[in-house]
């Protein structure tokens, strides 16, 4: 690989194949750049739930990619996505992280723009010869944005495929997760939990999605503890290779997908919220289906390039340079269950994630080793060929595998290599 | 300290003397010793997430640790497993600004900052903050009943916490 002085074009397509990825892909500050311009300013990104914004006036500070955006709900009940910029002098409008407010006002020469973007005061207005065109000096709009269940998307680029053909197949596992509601609607209203590693965001979703291979090398006593106490075992598929739970997606979308293993029901009976929940469910869903929702783990998900879902929780990532990646951890709330099943479902969480819990700190610990192993370039490929010798191709586009396989991994890199490669059209994304 | 201990065993020297112990057997890793300072019954460790003054019920913690997940949680430190605490970080940290109160049935409630310095894998990492402590006083000898840590960036993206704070 050349070195990071090099100006000769990378060929992205020759470091992605046959089971392997380049370690450059991790390290080099050239190919973050071209992530920037090929991957965050045009896909379609994740930003947040409209759950997030309840009420007219709400907002949130968000980014695409490296570049801050300003979520607002306004009077209409309709959510926004603007750059956070204001159209005077660039100064970043909105501070604050999140919160309610009437008008936004920017601190430096106070125009002020309504919660529909429109600019409401540019101040001392004669310096315009009174015939600044208010209509021309609106918030910038985000080019496109779209929602799915709730869950807010925003693409940099004004063409390009749309969110529904972007998400493709995976809408079906983000409903499953979702399904877990007996109102079918969830809220990220209980906070977030925000970490910073030492490594490159690919690694994230590598990590988080890897069914059970990692699991028990480095969740090893995570697993015990919480089998002691839940009855569960956590990692039951480890000894038994289930296949079909590893799915790559068009879209380099990544499923573990568990309706093929059922898990043996809590030896515990229910506590009465539990039952009240469980009613609630057959309620919206009948029986049947519902039965099919509660004795399974929900799937693990990951909508490229930066949701996930795990368990208990939405994982948004954020990439800051090649070496330095945001991790947000929102909990799932379900809109509609009984609050100590909510509550339950909290202590689940900082049971597993976030910086202080049992499992996810050792992945971020492993990805921060993985960062540093990367620097030495001798033979310098990841080798991602677990499962290569029995991947089935699905019906409908992507491939499955068994537990163990790492076929979502050779996905999600196949459509990373072709969304970075010099010569692919824009409309591929 | 207020002329407030009916417990005459109890100083606010000896108050300040149990928070540095404490603080001495966390830096240290006696992760045992440390457990035993804590009442067993009504445990609360709890690092609030995003603000201070948060409703657990509704809203995520850093930690929020029971009794029994207390006793998990030394329990996966001392397993050895930990990747975050291979090898051990170097740690220190400085407690000060020591204010008591009593609260009701004799038990103290007592409010300390701290700064604490981990040094591991090459770097050195700063954490700061104000602990509310509720103490038990029996027999002239104090234990933990609750601990509350007030992270100063329990709002901000920070690395990994994976020792005792």
């Amino acid at each position: 690989m050349s070195s990071q002085f090099d100006e000769s074009p990378i060929d992205y397509l020759s470091l992605v194949g046959g089971g392997r990825v380049h370690g450059s892909l991790y390290r080099d500050p050239r190919v973050f750049q071209r992530e920037i311009e090929q991957i965050w300013n045009k896909v379609w990104v994740y930003l947040g739930h409209e759950s997030e914004v309840p009420n007219a006036g709400d907002f949130l500070r968000r980014e695409i990619g490296t570049q801050p955006v300003l979520i607002v709900r306004g009077d209409d009940g309709a959510v926004r996505v603007f750059f956070n910029r204001c159209r005077h002098r660039g100064n970043l409008l909105c501070n604050r992280e999140y919160g309610n407010a009437t008008t936004f006002r920017c601190p430096y020469h106070a125009w002020t723009y309504g919660k529909d973007g429109a600019l409401l005061e540019p101040t001392f207005e004669e310096g315009y010869d009174n015939s600044l065109k208010r209509e021309q000096f609106g918030l910038t709009l985000v080019p496109r944005q779209d929602a799915y269940r709730g869950l807010i998307f925003a693409s940099l680029s004004p063409t390009g495929c749309s969110l529904r053909e972007h998400l493709g197949q995976v809408t079906e596992f983000i409903d499953l997760f979702m399904d877990v509601s007996p109102s079918g609607e969830i809220d990220l209203l209980s906070g977030v939990q925000k970490l910073r590693y030492r490594g490159n965001w690919k690694l994230l979703p590598e990590n988080s999605l890897e069914g059970d291979y990692h699991g028990p090398f480095i969740h090893r006593i995570a697993f015990e503890l919480h089998s002691r106490r839940s009855g569960l075992k956590m990692s039951s598929l480890y000894e038994n290779q289930v296949p079909d739970v590893i799915r790559s997606l068009p879209g380099g979308h990544m499923v573990e997908d568990y309706r093929g293993a059922a898990m043996s029901p809590p030896a515990r009976p229910p506590t009465p919220a539990r039952k009240a929940y469980i009613e609630a469910m057959e309620t919206r869903y009948g029986q049947k289906k519902a039965h099919e929702l509660l004795s399974t783990i929900p799937p693990l998900v990951f909508v490229f390039p930066n949701l996930i879902y795990i368990m208990t929780h939405i994982r948004r990532l954020q990439p800051v340079s090649v070496d330095e990646t945001l991790v947000y951890y929102h909990p799932v709330l379900l809109k509609g269950a009984p609050p100590e099943i909510n509550t339950a479902r909290l202590r689940e969480h900082e049971f597993g994630f976030g910086p202080a819990g049992f499992i996810s700190p050792d992945d971020i610990e492993i990805m921060e080793r993985n960062q540093v192993g990367v620097q030495a370039q001798g033979n310098d490929w990841q080798y991602i060929a677990r499962g290569l010798h029995r991947v089935k191709m699905m019906p409908g586009g992507g491939t499955s595998g068994y537990t163990m396989d790492e076929n979502h991994l050779r996905g999600m890199w196949e459509h990373y290599a072709h969304l970075m490669d010099r010569s692919s059209s824009s409309d591929v994304h | 300290m207020q002329a407030d201990l009916e417990q005459p065993t109890v100083t606010a020297q000896s108050v300040a003397s149990f928070l540095y112990l404490e603080a001495r057997l966390v830096d240290e890793h006696r992760y045992q010793e440390w457990l035993a300072l804590w009442q067993e019954s009504a445990t609360l460790y709890w690092v609030p997430c995003n603000d201070d003054d948060i409703d657990p019920s509704r809203h995520v913690s850093i930690i929020y640790d029971d009794h029994d997940r207390l006793v998990q949680r030394v329990e996966r430190l001392l397993s050895g497993s930990v990747l975050a605490q291979q090898p051990l970080p170097k740690m220190r940290r400085v407690i000060s600004n020591i204010e008591i109160q009593t609260a009701a049935n004799g038990e103290l409630e007592v409010a300390s900052n701290f700064i604490l310095a981990t040094a591991r894998a090459g770097r050195q990492e700063l954490w700061a903050g104000r602990t509310i402590h509720r103490l038990r006083v029996s027999g002239g000898a104090l234990t933990i009943i609750a601990k509350k840590v007030l992270l100063n960036n329990s709002d901000q993206e920070i690395p990994l916490l994976q020792f005792l704070i």
